[in-house]
């Protein structure tokens, strides 16, 4: 008994550290831009197919690790410098209906591309099988996710925390008029987190494709929990979205076993408490 | 009045309004051309089916609209009121018995129950935070619909949902089995709220919200209640896309989950801007435009969605009016040419 448990709690971890890697992208755009992405969910289902495509294409899933958030970023580069370049000064109203405009051209395109019917990706076969301790087992993919994740966590700290880019950036969410008079080019910062921030959504969604596949309607799920997340965490807090990504996926794990129907209903009734009692987050400062 | 809302319509620093209404000279000559609308629709299209989801999606979009284009707040709440209100009537005629008014009612006051709730939980916080709760509770009551299947149906929706005839005591006065008689009572409904809907947005109550959505703290500072405001809106809102939910599952014998579902607050919500926020007429040509290529597109072109995605962008980034905001535009240049004419 005790091990299923915990089954479910490593599961939850997995699934935890991809809420992160979802949340986190979103929650930069948010603290430097000021910027609502409701296209971010689809970007996490372009993700899952091009992970797809890579892997029936080559046969290697890690081609598909590296290349696959790249090019999501190229993509959200352009699109950055194109169109989104436009609307930072409007009201996040218009930012709102913008994003979902392009999240809904995202969502029929990849219908166009791949058809209406999710696709299933094959495990890395470096990754099969389980791992023993005891008497417990545990799938090896959902390891090395835990881990994997956890290392670009780590980097992505140390980008944040211990670079001059990094720097900048929280120097941003402070004050964006400040950074562009000392002489930053601030939309150069800006297009470079836009398109970090959209990457690892990217990334999310190449990751999460060998557990559950790539499916077209995913998006907006993928963006409910993604606000979720930040808003219990905290509109632009790194640590809070990690501790809430963290929290959202375990808890989700568990209710799954002893009432997954209420798994989403509680989770949601908790970002509307959050908003209500603590506007913040939980890890954000007033 | 034409002067207050002239001070509060004039420049504000930063929140552009999605359109500006152009309600005061084109009043009466919208209201007309709504009546030509309603009575025309049956003619025009091959179906009175058609027809109907045509005026209950806009109004649908008329509440939405008196939220987003009237008052400024965009809200993802419009699918909790529009699927109670299917849900609620259906249950109502499934279990009580109730006939088509008492239904229509009860859907009109659940929605005004459940807008007053939301309304005064949401209304707390503002801009995105706002926009995040409303996004939290319709997910809420998605997942709480879906929980409850043995009252919903759950996936498979609430099936065999009646469409009670208009009866005096137990005497049948109209069936509305056929299209065209449902159509009917669709399209005076529609054209009643119509009408309540613009003496309200043209009264110093209409003006007060306009104000509200240009500049919240001077509306504040003039004295006036925001909080009431914004409430007495949601309320308004929430009843009538409650009663535009119950007829659609009238409409359709049947109320599908996806009638709660946070997609049909964006669909409503996209229809409503591709219209033109702050026209209510511009509703009625939203609803109508995306109900219509919807039904022509769907079957050739299943991915058509893909056109409202690029609509949206369009809207905001080069025409704020929506369609409607177009049509007065091109109005008004046809006007200005032809008394260029005369000059010359």
């Amino acid at each position: 008994m005790l091990n299923v448990y915990l089954f479910q709690v490593l599961n939850g971890l997995g699934l935890g550290m991809i809420y992160f890697l979802i949340s986190v992208g979103l929650t930069l755009i948010f603290g430097l831009l000021n910027f609502v992405n409701f296209a971010h969910g689809a970007f996490f289902l372009l993700g899952s197919y091009l992970c797809y495509t890579l892997v029936t294409l080559t046969g290697n899933f890690w081609l598909a690790l590296v290349a696959g958030p790249l090019v999501i970023a190229m993509l959200a580069w352009a699109l950055e410098r194109s169109l989104i370049q436009r609307i930072y000064h409007l009201p996040h109203t218009f930012q709102i209906l913008v994003t979902l405009g392009i999240a809904l051209i995202i969502q029929e395109l990849s219908i166009m591309i791949w058809g209406p019917v999710g696709k299933s990706v094959p495990t890395p076969e470096l990754l099969q099988g389980v791992v023993r301790f005891g008497n417990f087992a545990y799938p090896i993919y959902r390891l090395f996710l835990i881990a994997f994740s956890a290392g670009v966590a780590i980097l992505l700290w140390l980008l944040l925390e211990r670079t001059r880019f990094g720097a900048l950036v929280r120097a941003g969410s402070e004050s964006t008029e400040m950074v562009s008079l000392l002489g930053s080019n601030i939309f150069r910062l800006f297009s470079i987190t836009f398109a970090l921030g959209v990457g690892l959504a990217g990334l999310a969604g190449v990751l999460s494709a060998p557990l559950r596949g790539a499916h077209p309607f995913i998006g907006p799920e993928v963006l409910g929990l993604a606000f979720v997340v930040v808003v219990i965490g905290g509109m632009g807090s790194f640590s809070g979205a990690l501790v809430a990504g963290l929290l959202v996926g375990v808890v989700q794990s568990l209710m799954t076993t002893l009432w997954p129907q209420g798994a989403s209903l509680m989770i949601y009734a908790a970002m509307a408490v959050v908003i209500l009692l603590r506007p913040y987050g939980l890890f954000g400062r007033a | 009045m034409d002067t207050k809302t002239g001070a509060v319509a004039s420049k504000r620093n930063g929140a552009t309004p999605l359109a500006r209404p152009g309600r005061i000279r084109w009043a009466p000559g919208t209201t007309l051309a709504m009546l030509v609308v309603v009575v025309l629709l049956p003619v025009v299209l091959p179906s009175a089916t058609l027809a109907t989801e045509i005026l209950i999606f806009a109004m649908a979009a008329l509440a939405c609209n008196l939220l987003l284009g009237y008052t400024g707040l965009l809200s993802f709440g419009q699918a909790i009121f529009f699927g109670a209100g299917a849900y609620c009537s259906a249950l109502g005629m499934l279990h009580w018995q109730l006939g088509l008014f008492s239904a229509l009612l009860l859907a009109l006051g659940v929605g005004a129950v459940l807008a007053l709730l939301v309304g005064l939980l949401c209304i707390r916080r503002k801009g995105i935070y706002f926009v995040m709760l409303t996004l939290a509770l319709t997910q809420m009551a998605y997942f709480l619909a879906y929980t409850l299947s043995d009252w919903t149906g759950g996936d498979n929706g609430l099936l065999g949902v009646p469409r009670p005839p208009i009866a005096l005591g137990d005497t049948t006065l109209v069936s509305l089995a056929s299209p065209l008689a449902f159509y009917g009572l669709v399209a005076v409904l529609f054209a009643v709220i119509y009408i309540m809907a613009r003496r309200i947005t043209s009264s110093p109550f209409g003006s007060t919200l306009l104000a509200i959505r240009e500049n919240e703290a001077r509306a504040a500072a003039l004295g006036y209640d925001i909080r009431l405001f914004k409430i007495m809106v949601f309320v308004l809102s929430g009843a009538i896309t409650a009663l535009a939910g119950a007829l659609y599952a009238m409409l359709l014998n049947f109320a599908p989950l996806s009638n709660i579902e946070l997609l049909m607050s964006e669909q409503i919500l996209i229809m409503t801007i591709i219209g033109g926020t702050g026209s209510l007429f511009g509703s009625l040509l939203g609803a109508g435009s995306i109900v219509l290529l919807g039904d022509i597109l769907s079957a050739i072109w299943p991915r058509w969605m893909l056109l409202l995605g690029v609509a949206l962008i369009a809207v905001v980034i080069f025409m704020r009016g929506g369609l409607w905001g177009g049509l007065t535009s091109l109005l008004q240049r046809a006007r200005r040419a032809s008394s260029h004419d005369k000059e010359a």
